[in-house]
């Protein structure tokens, strides 16, 4: 079992969590045998599909479960020690709150967990409403919120500590393509400045577009780990982009490769993606004045969020 | 500083979460209707209309008072622990110790304003019951109508300003109700210090009978040791099973003397009469018939009765919770 590392946000080694019933006859084996090490200042993404083991492994990250055998470090910590969980923020999977009270007061409520002055929680409040778009609705009570909303209020409570680790549990689940690429965002700026983020998602392509590292995790076992880069790249085909030429130059071009390098190379044009493709017309749209029921798309990160 | 900021911030969040929920409201507002009512219909009562508005009031503290406590601390622990809401609390830097007397704490504080509400109501309703009254007519038994009328209208106010509020300010119903009708009572109380039971001005006196105070008190310390066993259950158990649970231990505590207190005939009976929470010790309203009082001093043996009561439970509930699953 290798020593833990300085570098390392979270290490886990050997975990395993059974599930008792009553009679604490064992039910289900949830987390199988996983070693899994997240370096400081990263993004990381653990996939796998439903009953894979991943909320399991997330919740004893932060002392929720309590694990059946193995050893976990939180920011060099055991996850049950309560100072540890000072510089943690975590957004579950659904975003459990408190149906009863207003957006402003649920932040006020969780900032006050985390014993901030009355000065600091308002500044901080007033910047993570405005950050996700939701400063409009401040006292509604969250229980009338659409999931979206509800979900954007979820991120502003995981970050309202600035903390050092961030846990996202499916942060993208029922955001519409604006706040999904202002969460992408808002988790790429924290990388930004050193805070480490652990990701679940569905969403691969969410997942490829923030995570520099991943791990896959199957049956409550780690079936692939490493960065994007190496997980992802296919080692014998290389492409080439280049500005559009003329039909002449092209076949030029073309009857060169074939002559010098003896293949058939593949040609078409680069196509945007769709959400970029949505985003654009959005951003248009969004020009245009409209009143706003629902949340607002500022495109801005809180500013206690951005000072390294 | 550090560790208290968290747990107040969960008491008052527990506390506020439990009033706004529409059953507590209800249960309330039922509580000071119909003690409000009892002595406007009272028939047949052999000519004791006080003690028949005391001891209804009393009994309606203690039964809606029972379903509000166990329905609140039940919810609170378990729901939190189902809905997922206990889970983003306690991976904030806030022990599982902090949580569950905060859990406690929140609950006990809307079983005060509970109680506080019904021992005025119940205090009003004695004052207006029936009784023999010297007027310039000569003696007749009267019912004060006018602080009859103004204890009758306190929730029905409360609830109308309360839904104003709502409309008009967003504010919420059920917590707002809650303290409006509390307000109101208060209010109805004071003002009734200005004239007799005929309704004419008179120098300033509550004139209602103060005896009713510590069996109030008592009703409250039973309602503190029931939410103390029900938060405790709900550390392992779903709310339906915590309510048959308190349900069956409310049963078992008033049948206890009979079963175990006379003479213990086992180790075990006497094991098991030493645990049960005793409800006699907290239902001797039957003292102040006659013009009898209920001593304090008898108050404050109960009350450190009730204190070691819930200090035990709330132990038992604190290991319980530290090794749960969230």
């Amino acid at each position: 079992m290798p020593e833990p590392t300085e570098s390392a946000a979270v290490e886990i080694r050997g975990l395993v969590k059974v599930f008792r019933d009553f009679w604490r006859r064992p039910t289900v084996r949830a987390v199988n045998g996983i070693d899994l090490t997240i370096p400081r200042g990263k993004v990381f993404g653990l996939l796998g599909p439903n009953g894979s083991g991943k909320s399991t492994t997330i919740k004893i990250l932060l002392g929720l479960l309590f694990p059946s055998a193995g050893d976990v470090r939180v920011l060099g910590e055991s996850p049950r020690a309560v100072a540890v969980k000072q510089r943690i923020g975590y957004l579950p999977e659904d975003s459990h709150l408190y149906r009863y009270l207003p957006a402003r007061e649920t932040l006020d409520f969780y900032a006050r967990l985390f014993a901030l002055d009355r000065a600091t929680r308002r500044a901080r409040i007033d910047q993570s409403l405005e950050m996700v778009g939701l400063a409009h609705a401040a006292n509604r009570p969250v229980g009338e919120f659409s999931k979206g909303m509800a979900r954007r209020i979820g991120l502003a409570q995981a970050l309202i500590n600035d903390p050092q680790l961030v846990i996202l549990d499916e942060p993208t689940a029922g955001l519409d393509p604006i706040g999904c690429r202002q969460v992408k965002d808002i988790m790429l700026a924290l990388a930004a400045r050193g805070t480490t983020v652990l990701l679940t998602s569905h969403l691969l392509a969410d997942v490829e577009d923030v995570c520099d590292r991943l791990a896959i995790l199957y049956n409550g076992k780690v079936r692939a780990q490493g960065t994007v880069q190496e997980l992802l790249t296919v080692p014998d085909t290389i492409s080439l982009s280049i500005p559009e030429l003329s039909p002449d130059a092209m076949r030029d071009l073309l009857a060169l490769l074939r002559e010098r390098l003896g293949i058939e190379p593949r040609v078409d044009h680069p196509s945007m993606d769709l959400e970029r493709f949505f985003l654009d017309v959005i951003t248009k749209a969004a020009d245009q004045p409209a009143s706003l029921s629902g949340a607002a798309h500022t495109g801005r990160v809180a500013e206690f969020l951005r000072r390294s | 500083m550090r560790p208290i900021q968290p747990f107040f911030a969960l008491t008052g969040l527990t506390a506020v979460e439990a009033i706004r929920q529409p059953i507590l409201v209800l249960l309330f507002t039922a509580c000071v209707t119909f003690t409000a009512v009892t002595p406007m219909v009272l028939l047949h009562t052999f000519g004791e209309y006080g003690k028949m508005a005391r001891e209804t009031g009393l009994a309606l503290h203690f039964l809606l008072g029972l379903l509000a406590a166990v329905q609140a601390a039940a919810s609170s622990l378990a729901q939190e622990v189902r809905s997922g809401t206990a889970a983003v609390v306690l991976s904030k830097p806030v022990g599982r110790h902090t949580f569950f007397l905060a859990k406690f704490t929140g609950i006990a504080l809307v079983i005060l304003a509970f109680s506080l509400g019904a021992a005025l109501a119940t205090l009003l309703s004695e004052r207006v019951a029936e009784r023999l009254t010297h007027t310039a007519a000569g003696a007749e038994e009267l019912i004060d109508w006018r602080t009859a009328w103004w204890l009758l209208a306190a929730p029905l106010l409360g609830l109308a300003v309360a839904g104003l509020l709502n409309y008009t300010r967003r504010v919420s119903f059920g917590s707002t109700a809650f303290l409006l009708i509390i307000c109101a009572l208060l209010l109805v109380l004071l003002t009734s210090g200005a004239y007799d039971r005929t309704g004419a001005r008179a120098s300033f006196d509550l004139r209602v009978d103060w005896r009713v105070l510590p069996a109030g008190v008592l009703i409250t310390a039973a309602l503190l040791v029931i939410s103390a066993v029900a938060v405790s259950l709900s550390t392992r158990l779903r709310p339906a099973p915590t309510l048959a649970l308190c349900g069956l231990i409310f049963i078992l505590g008033l049948l206890w003397e009979y079963l175990f207190g006379q003479a213990p005939t086992s180790p075990l009976s006497g094991w098991l009469y030493s645990i049960a929470p005793n409800w006699q010790h907290f239902w001797v309203s039957d003292a102040l018939t006659g013009g009898g009082t209920i001593p304090w001093s008898y108050v404050g043996q109960v009350m450190i009765y009730a204190a070691t009561y819930i200090g035990a439970i709330l132990c038992l509930g604190t290991c319980a919770f530290a090794r749960a699953d969230v």
